[in-house]
């Protein structure tokens, strides 16, 4: 069948009143999750899982895409209004999103974000449909590998590009690989730094860790400031993106769209790294680098594309191999087979009807997704004009729901109220909190994949050199490592990380 | 963190409370007088959690009371039990999906709970189909083949499982020892990578649950064996382990305990209200969408059961050298 008689047979069942209603409740919804922090796209999948049972598989698998994709749109809001990322492929908007805010500039971010994941979106779904089973099949070559090597240069340019002494960046990104390896160990199932406490055996959840260290921390911050409205009290300058904005972003967009894309194919965190290799790369390609992290439209609009390009991308894996790519696809596999249907190399020819309406259906909800939030942007930024003594209780309450409502723990509260602690304290000495965060995310899987690759070759480290994907990896990441040493590349370093005052 | 000492102070006043036989009649008559809570440690959404809600919806038809999941995942699939025992009542108003982790962890690591002592054993109910798969231009055309490789190599051939001290890890080592050959686990996260390294060609075979199966059917990967106590339903050509000369039954069954001391109203009650479900049809249907086969025990058979799982899990945490010290 030619793609395009499927995708015109797959608009004909999006297209369907109950179908388009479906998709609506399921951007809808994800766009609310994704606003409040914490509560993820897993949480409110899994609890309207059972909802789905009595309406059509076609409905059911079209809503549920919906909130993860909408949850992606709505993520930046919060990063960018009050500086808590609700998941870990947000954390990098925090840097520079947060900060326009702060100069006054909240709308064009907002804008800026909705309008690059909406772009990054609509790329994804056209990849997803000329490309799927031909990337599919490079996806699964990546081994444990690929994998290490490439982890490897993610931290390693995490490092490189920290703002501010890179000795401190480097404590924080080691305390998060010691904050990752709490749980059972992934290789021998021993449990480490567990403490004989039970909690601890599936290792510290990430969003308490996320929420604590970005919002708790930054309204303890706010309180030792005088509580009059000196964080916004620039004036709001426009809502919508300037012509400059426009000239800036159009780069990142492209790029980070290409980018997720290829990550988000890949099994584990391809959001996250793509967000965050993203925002490296706009830094490094910059004319401008010192802008970054004080409130630069290109760290908003780049990781932003980026994660939303890796989020449709995710779906390539799970529609046509029946392999999901992280936990949303993993529970959406769940919610196929509960309706009967099997994911996998013969859905494409066995339920067209259904692989194709919800790949038609992501074109619709796209649309949907900007045109509900575009007018959005002004109600919410609205919201940075409520006192902060309303305020800051408010993202309190929805910080220890979310922390809360995850695991259903009371643990996790405690633990995202210690770590709020630290982040307060991080910051009053300088330590930046999103390298720990990405090492703590990153750390685990890299030793993962080291172990298994020893495992695999038997101990011998040439396998990582033998493999031409794993070898230009390790090479990059020896450059950025060693380039400080030369004095031209040591220049442009400094120049990229200034320090901030 | 919790103070282990607290908790078990409470259990054993609660259980005091509940011998006295007054106490024990008058709940008895009225049993169950209001919803059940059934604690079920995965999260939402999963396999095990969908075949659960679908059990309990049965059960609750029987009992004339609702049955309520309340998901609890965390520790392995232990959490949910222990809190269980650390706080609930054994008035039979609470209990919780029991995972073969709970009788492994405490041999792995110091748990706040103890299988043997802390649950009233209600009824066994269903497992899970695990498998060994291949490439389909692997040079492996029978699980046979497979063992000899590894036999003719020692360590050469490497598998690839959701974890390491999961049943797949062990059964494959059971497997292993008594064949007298060497084989290499490589443990990945969860299903989803190990169908990837599989087909990617990473390991030479991977063992897991089901998730291989739409891989199956496409002709991407060969399924060389099935280690249920009969053939799958699904995949008829493919021979147990039983008949490869492996007397070996590996499904990880699971069942449902409340706290220790329990009501036998209660647990003689939620006996049959399970059993009713287990012959129910939408139960049926759920658990064929997920490959898991019912196996449906009773409480004494049950609990006979569990002693022997007990005592086999700790000979072989010991023998795969799992176990801390």
């Amino acid at each position: 069948m030619d793609v395009f008689n499927s995708l015109w047979l797959g608009l004909g069942v999006a297209m369907q009143p109950m179908n388009l209603l479906f998709c609506f409740a399921g951007v809808f919804i994800g766009t609310l999750i994704g606003v409040l922090p914490g509560i993820g796209p897993v949480a409110a999948m899994s609890l309207l899982l059972p909802i789905t049972f009595n309406i059509t598989p076609e409905a059911a698998i079209i809503m549920l895409a919906g909130i993860y994709y909408g949850s992606m749109y709505g993520g930046s809001t919060t990063s960018i209004l009050v500086n808590i990322p609700g998941e870990a492929a947000s954390v990098i908007t925090c840097l520079d999103g947060y900060q326009m805010a702060r100069n006054g500039r909240a709308g064009p971010a907002l804008g800026m974000a909705a309008i690059g994941s909406f772009i990054a979106g609509t790329l994804a779904v056209v990849g997803l449909m000329l490309l799927a089973p031909t990337l599919a099949r490079v996806a699964v070559k990546f081994g444990p590998a690929e994998y290490f090597s490439l982890m490897v240069l993610g931290l390693t340019i995490l490092v490189w590009l920290s703002q501010g002494s890179i000795i401190k960046a480097l404590i924080m990104a080691c305390l998060g690989v010691v904050l990752g390896l709490v749980g059972i160990d992934s290789i021998t199932a021993m449990p480490r730094l567990t403490f004989d406490q039970m909690q601890l055996i599936d290792g510290l959840g990430l969003v308490p860790i996320v929420m604590g260290l970005f919002g708790i921390a930054e309204i303890l911050n706010n309180l030792e400031q005088r509580l009059d409205r000196e964080v916004f009290q620039a004036r709001v300058e426009g809502l919508m993106p300037t012509k400059e904005d426009w000239k800036r972003s159009a780069g990142p967009i492209a790029r980070g769209s290409v980018l997720g894309f290829f990550l988000g194919i890949l099994p584990g965190g391809g959001a996250v790294i793509s967000s965050f290799l993203s925002y490296a790369m706009e830094k490094r390609l910059s004319k401008t680098p010192e802008r970054f992290g004080k409130g630069a439209i290109e760290g908003v609009a780049g990781p932003e594309t980026a994660n939303n390009a890796a989020a449709g991308a995710g779906f390539i894996p799970l529609l046509t191999l029946g392999i999901p790519p992280n936990v949303v696809m993993a529970l959406l596999l769940g919610a196929f087979i509960v309706h009967g249907v099997q994911p996998g190399p013969l859905m494409m020819t066995q339920n067209p009807q259904l692989f194709w309406g919800v790949v038609a259906s992501m074109y619709i909800g796209n649309v949907m997704l900007l045109v509900l939030n575009m007018p959005l942007i002004g109600l919410w930024v609205q919201l940075l004009k409520v006192p902060y003594k309303i305020l800051f209780p408010m993202i309190l309450l929805f910080c220890v729901i979310g922390a809360y409502s995850v695991s259903n723990q009371v643990f996790d509260v405690y633990l995202m109220l210690g770590f709020g602690i630290l982040g307060w304290l991080m910051k009053k000495y300088g330590y930046e909190p999103a390298p720990l965060v990405l090492a703590f995310v990153l750390g685990p899987m890299l030793e993962n994949n080291l172990r298994k690759s020893m495992i695999l070759s038997q101990g011998d480290f040439m396998m990582f050199l033998e493999r031409p994907i794993s070898a230009v990896c390790l090479a990059c990441a020896v450059l950025l490592l060693v380039s400080p040493l030369l004095p031209i590349f040591n220049k442009q370093r400094k120049q990229l990380a200034t320090e901030e005052s | 963190m919790r103070p282990a000492s607290t908790p078990l102070a409470r259990r054993t006043l609660l259980g005091a409370a509940l011998a006295l036989p007054a106490i024990g009649s008058a709940r008895a008559q009225a049993w169950p007088a209001r919803p059940v809570t059934l604690i079920v440690p995965w999260p939402a959404g999963g396999s095990t959690d969908v075949s659960m809600r679908a059990m309990a919806e049965a059960a609750a038809k029987h009992l004339g009371q609702q049955v309520v999941v309340d998901n609890k995942p965390g520790a392995a699939g232990t959490l949910g039990g222990a809190t269980m025992a650390a706080t609930a009542r054994p008035d039979g108003y609470t209990i919780a999906q029991m995972p073969i982790s709970m009788f492994r962890l405490p041999y792995m690591q110091k748990t706040s709970f103890d299988p043997q002592k802390d649950f009233t054993y209600i009824s066994n109910l269903t497992g899970y189909t695990f498998g060994v798969v291949v490439k389909k231009d692997s040079k492996f055309q029978t699980f046979k083949e497979l063992i000899e490789a590894a036999r003719a190599e020692p360590g050469k051939i490497t598998y690839a499982t959701p974890g390491a001290g999961t049943t797949l890890h062990i059964t494959m080592e059971q497997i292993a020892a008594a064949a007298g050959v060497k084989w290499t686990q490589v443990p990945f996260k969860g299903g989803a990578e190990t169908s990837a390294a599989v087909m990617g060609g990473h390991v030479s075979a991977t063992a897991d649950s089901t998730g291989w199966g739409p891989l199956v059917d496409a002709g991407e990967l060969r399924l060389l064996c099935t280690w249920g106590g009969a053939r799958t339903k699904k995949w008829p050509n493919v021979p147990t382990l039983t008949e490869l000369g492996f007397p070996i039954v590996s499904d990880s069954p699971f069942g449902i305990a409340g706290p220790r001391n329990m009501n036998p109203v209660a647990v003689q009650k939620l006996d049959e209200a399970f059993r009713a479900a287990m012959q129910d049809k939408a139960v049926l249907d759920t658990l064929e969408k997920f490959d898991m086969a019912p196996r449906y025990m009773p409480t004494a058979d049950y609990i006979k059961f569990v002693n022997e799982t007990i005592a086999e899990q700790k000979v072989l945490i010991e023998r795969l050298g799992l176990k801390t010290s």
